[in-house]
């Protein structure tokens, strides 16, 4: 009977490794979308294969660790002071897209649809975690929205509660005379992340940005 | 979803069964016994397959057989001629795997979407005597069953108002400029929900009310008029100027004071207020009432049935009025416990014996 095979396997049997595994499938654990079995895996995996693999994440994990800072300007990740887009000279200085978390960038960035600049606010208004808009990066917002002759901002938080409030704070406190300010389009799945939006729907949504009322 | 009914059920390991089989007619079955045999448990079983929720309010853990780690329910389901297969696994520590067609389940709205049930049972009673919360429970509970969008309101409603509240208790008392530009904005959010949820709970209790009052007069054997009415604080001047004027009371007492969230569903019959001057007797009549009605309006919104679960329904009724309810049910799959058995005159598809959680004798008529 199937629901005999679903019992066998369903429990993590609980062996003893050696300490300095144990601690591996623990940190391993620990990262976002592992569970315990697929710690596991990977743990076996890499002290089964090649040590040069190993030797490959660990250098790739370290290197990046070290040379990956904030943007001085953006809050992206980047290699140096400012991020690539910052750098890039061919980008829109007249257009800024505030975003929740550099992995927004990213997704932006596949639609191909943006062609100004980011802000990264490195989260969204969530009081339930501690967040209120001073732990987030909205003062350097406005000096950015004030100084660097920008025209119009995107507002592209989540589309759920704590990014929908998140943008009408935005809203609230960037009422610069000759700035505009436009939400993201709805058509993404709500409650959602902009990471799991496919590119099309992220785009067009983009594309059908819409003035917010001051 | 189609006109989906149930099959058959195998229990192992779910509270008091140590292994049960049962096949149900897509009438009505009766499961007879006295207390105590495991009637309600074999309900509660159906009940959690569908909603993965106990209707009696048990944590999931209490559900695996004492002294056992693992229990298992598995059901065949008819759904239009195509088969579908649930089966869960309980354990006692750690939440449930559920798998539709061997395939596993995401989150709990897949399995609402394959089946739903109306569930009648002893403790509605708490419905019309209980603190409101049950009753917004029970709107609420109706809003999303008619329709998924429904669920999205009442969602946002939760979160926003916990977010209020979270920065409300932050402030101790006292509203920085900073905050206050916070606070408006959660304002901003909480009246465009707020609003959106009142009046949802308000029409939907507008399209109950003849619905509660067919069925009272069918349960009750009198037509007495059920008057239901939505109480609120804020409707009459709207939200954004009741949220304006607790301001201070909410900054203060560190909570939202104000909004669906305080709301009741005021319920009488022939004009007197059924919480406090209804009999038991007619308490229970309304509610039964209500379920039903609900039943209804869920089957004309989705176009199908609910699968009735009626626990220990004749318990408080004379043979008259039991058969009387009988034939007052939709023409529906539907599955009741009785330890007085089925009223005299009264036929059921199929009945049940039950004995210590054992099945001793199956009759079909
Ligand atoms: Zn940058």
């Amino acid at each position: 009977m199937d629901l005999v095979v679903l019992a066998a396997s369903s429990g993590v049997e609980m062996a003893d490794y050696e300490q300095s595994i144990q601690e591996l499938i623990d940190a391993f654990g620990r990262l976002p979308g592992i569970g315990p079995k697929s710690a596991q895996r990977i743990t076996f995996h890499l002290l089964k294969s090649d040590k040069a693999e190993s030797e490959r994440l660990v250098s790739a994990v370290s290197s990046a660790v070290h040379k990956i800072r904030y943007c001085e300007v953006c809050f992206n990740f980047a290699e140096s002071e400012r991020c690539a887009i910052c750098r890039d000279e061919n980008r829109d200085p007249h257009l800024l897209c505030v975003v929740e978390e550099p992995r927004d960038v990213v997704a932006i960035e596949r639609t191909r649809e943006f062609r100004g600049r980011y802000h990264v606010l490195g989260g969204a208004i969530d009081h339930l975690q501690g967040v209120g808009p001073d732990q987030l990066k909205i003062r350097e917002l406005l000096i950015r929205a004030a100084e660097e002759g920008i025209t119009e901002v995107i507002l592209c938080t989540n589309p759920n509660i704590e990014g929908e409030a998140t943008a009408l704070y935005l809203k609230r406190v960037l009422d610069i005379p000759g700035l505009t300010v436009s939400r993201i389009a709805s058509g993404l799945p709500v409650g959602g992340d902009l990471e799991y939006a496919d590119e099309l729907t992220l785009g067009r949504a983009i594309e059908g940005r819409r003035t917010l009322e001051q | 979803m189609g006109h989906v009914t149930i099959r058959r059920v195998w229990l192992k390991d779910f509270r008091s069964y140590e292994e049960l089989e049962l096949d149900f007619t897509p009438g009505l079955t009766a499961l007879l016994g006295d207390n105590g045999n495991g009637k309600s448990n074999l309900l509660e079983a159906i009940g959690f397959l569908v909603s993965l929720k106990s209707f009696r309010g048990a944590p999931k853990e209490a559900l695996v057989r004492a002294g056992v780690d693992v229990g298992f329910i598995r059901a065949e389901l008819d759904d239009d001629g195509r088969e579908v297969l649930i089966e869960v696994e309980l354990k006692s520590l750690g939440s449930p795997r559920v798998l539709v067609n061997k395939q596993r389940l995401g989150a709990t709205r897949e399995l609402l979407g394959v089946c739903s049930t109306t569930i009648f049972s002893p403790d509605d009673l708490s419905i019309a005597k209980g603190s409101p919360s049950l009753r917004r429970e029970l709107i609420d509970d109706l809003l999303t069953a008619v329709h998924p969008k429904n669920e999205v309101v009442c969602d946002d409603f939760a979160k926003v108002l916990k977010q209020r509240n979270a920065l409300l208790k932050q402030c101790n008392g006292r509203l920085s400029s900073d905050a206050q530009l916070t606070l408006e904005v959660w304002d901003e959010r909480l009246v465009e929900v707020g609003e959106r949820l009142g009046g949802l709970r308000v029409r939907i209790l507008e399209k109950l009310q003849p619905l509660v009052n067919d069925y009272y007069t069918r349960v009750s054997d009198n037509s007495r008029p059920i008057g239901l009415a939505y109480s609120s604080a804020w409707r009459s001047s709207g939200m954004a100027a009741s949220l304006a004027e607790s301001r201070r009371d909410d900054l203060r007492r560190g909570i939202s004071t104000v909004g669906p969230h305080r709301d009741d569903v005021m319920m009488e019959i022939d004009g007197m207020n059924a919480r406090v001057q209804a009999s038991q007797g007619e308490q229970r009549s309304l509610v039964l009432a209500l379920r039903l009605a609900s039943h209804e309006l869920i089957r004309q919104a989705t176009g199908t049935s609910p699968i009735l679960l009626l626990d220990d329904v004749f318990s408080e009724l004379d043979d008259r009025r039991s058969a009387a309810l009988l034939g007052a049910l939709p023409k529906c799959q539907t599955i009741l416990t009785s330890a007085v058995g089925i009223p005299k005159g009264a036929t059921a598809d199929a009945i049940y014996y039950l004995n210590d959680s054992t099945l001793v004798e199956a009759r079909s008529s």
